[in-house]
């Protein structure tokens, strides 16, 4: 073997020692999904399966912290993200908010970026004090990547987003007619065609949010979720929002989301909310930075 | 220019940094328009939720220290830029563009250029 060679052999195994994105592809854990625009311009894959959506999906990075990405907390252009206000007056795709529901939007003080964003130590998200999420807020915030089973009665979503979980029936039962409360609520599904299924939630719990703008929602809140799946690789995801009592219409939260299919073996990373650690953070950071100090 | 702290300010373009993607905040408390680097002394790294956390004591003096606390994102988030466990430890002598609290506290987002002991870290995205 060259001199020469040799060198370059070793070039190459330090390179791929020290190179952290070289390191995550050859490691088995804690997988980092591509981001959004590795997916540009791909062609089609395989045809998909039949009424089959098991995989570990991940929504490459789409949804952002200033709401449902249908209806972004900001004013056109992407402006206002510094918060301060107290509605939502001006926004570029405003919700048709009943009065109950404008009067409860201004009760919710979200620390995400939006038109209301309230410094981080202010906020009364429940994400905040790593209180559930609840659904649809587990999808309407960080929606990364879910680990999808399938069973013949099941399919049950697991994101270590949170550590949050879903169950949804497809054994054909209805939904309970009238539901204690939960912070998930109950969720069947249904394919309404070998490629399409769809999902209908109800009986969530009315002090949870819908997304992380604040935006909310009461016990009339229902769900209904739309999985197309596109091809082997690809599956969007459409969410309909109904409650009348905060909205004097439907409307779309996700349109067409795509949502990507990572390797069999994609170990997906823990994500999840420490109390504990949110406290220090708030006690190093969040107290320390806010801008009205009075407010403490 | 740098001031008694030790630390060298300036003002850069910031449309590139603006646009937050995740985050339990947003950027609400910082002034994003502002890049300030923050150079001295590691003497924690904090590997947590909701934020991954750096501090950082920059020596004004003989006397004085500043004591920085110095943020960037989730550890999922700071991974997909190629950050570890590892990526500081006590004692590294670091370089950190930072956007700094509004309020004028000694706390910052990491944004920007990071020099660990004298090297360029290339963050991934």
């Amino acid at each position: 073997m060259s001199k020469r060679l040799v060198v370059s052999i070793a070039a190459v195994m330090a390179a791929g020692m020290f190179s952290p994105l070289l390191r995550a592809q050859d490691e088995k854990w804690n997988n980092i999904p591509p981001r959004r625009s590795a997916y540009d311009g791909k062609k089609s894959s395989a045809p998909a399966p039949r009424r089959d959506m098991t995989g570990i999906w991940d929504a490459a990075q789409a949804l952002g912290t200033s709401g449902a990405s249908e209806h972004p907390a900001l004013l056109p252009g992407g402006r206002g993200s510094e918060g301060g206000r107290e509605d939502e007056t001006g926004i570029a795709k405003p919700l048709p908010y009943t009065p109950a529901g404008l009067e409860a939007l201004k009760k919710n003080k979200p620390s995400g970026p939006g038109v209301r964003q309230v410094d981080s130590a202010l906020t009364n998200d429940p994400a905040g004090k790593c209180d559930p999420l609840g659904f649809p807020y587990m999808f309407l915030w960080e929606l990364r990547t879910l680990n999808v089973v399938q069973t013949p009665r099941q399919v049950m979503m697991l994101s270590p987003f949170y550590g949050n979980y879903r169950v949804i029936w497809t054994d054909g039962r209805q939904p309970p007619k009238d539901p204690d409360p939960r912070y998930n609520g109950y969720s069947v599904g249904k394919w309404v065609d070998d490629y399409t299924f769809v999902v209908e939630t109800t009986g969530m719990l009315p002090k949870t949010w819908l997304d992380h703008a604040g935006r909310p929602h009461s016990d009339q809140l229902v769900v209904e979720e739309t999985y197309h799946r596109v091809d082997r690789d690809t599956m969007d995801l459409t969410m309909k929002i109904t409650d009348p009592k905060m909205y004097a219409e439907p409307w779309l939260a996700l349109n067409q989301l795509p949502l990507h299919l990572q390797p069999a073996d994609f170990d997906i990373p823990e994500l999840l909310c420490s109390p504990s650690e949110f406290a220090e953070y708030n006690k190093q950071v969040g107290s320390v930075v806010l801008r009205d100090s009075s407010k403490k | 220019m740098t001031n008694k702290l030790g630390i060298i300010a300036r003002v850069v373009g910031v449309a590139a940094f603006s646009v937050r993607l995740f985050a339990h905040h947003g950027a609400a408390s910082f002034d994003t328009s502002k890049t300030v680097t923050v150079t001295g002394t590691v003497t924690e790294y904090v590997w947590s939720n909701p934020h991954v956390f750096v501090k950082v004591d920059v020596k004004a003096d003989s006397r004085d220290t500043a004591h920085w606390v110095l943020e960037a994102w989730n550890p999922v988030t700071q991974a997909g830029r190629g950050w570890t466990k590892n990526t500081f430890k006590p004692g590294d002598a670091v370089s950190l563009d930072i956007n700094p609290a509004k309020n004028g506290a000694l706390v910052g987002e990491i944004r920007g250029r990071i020099v660990i002991n004298d090297k360029e870290f290339k963050q991934l995205q």
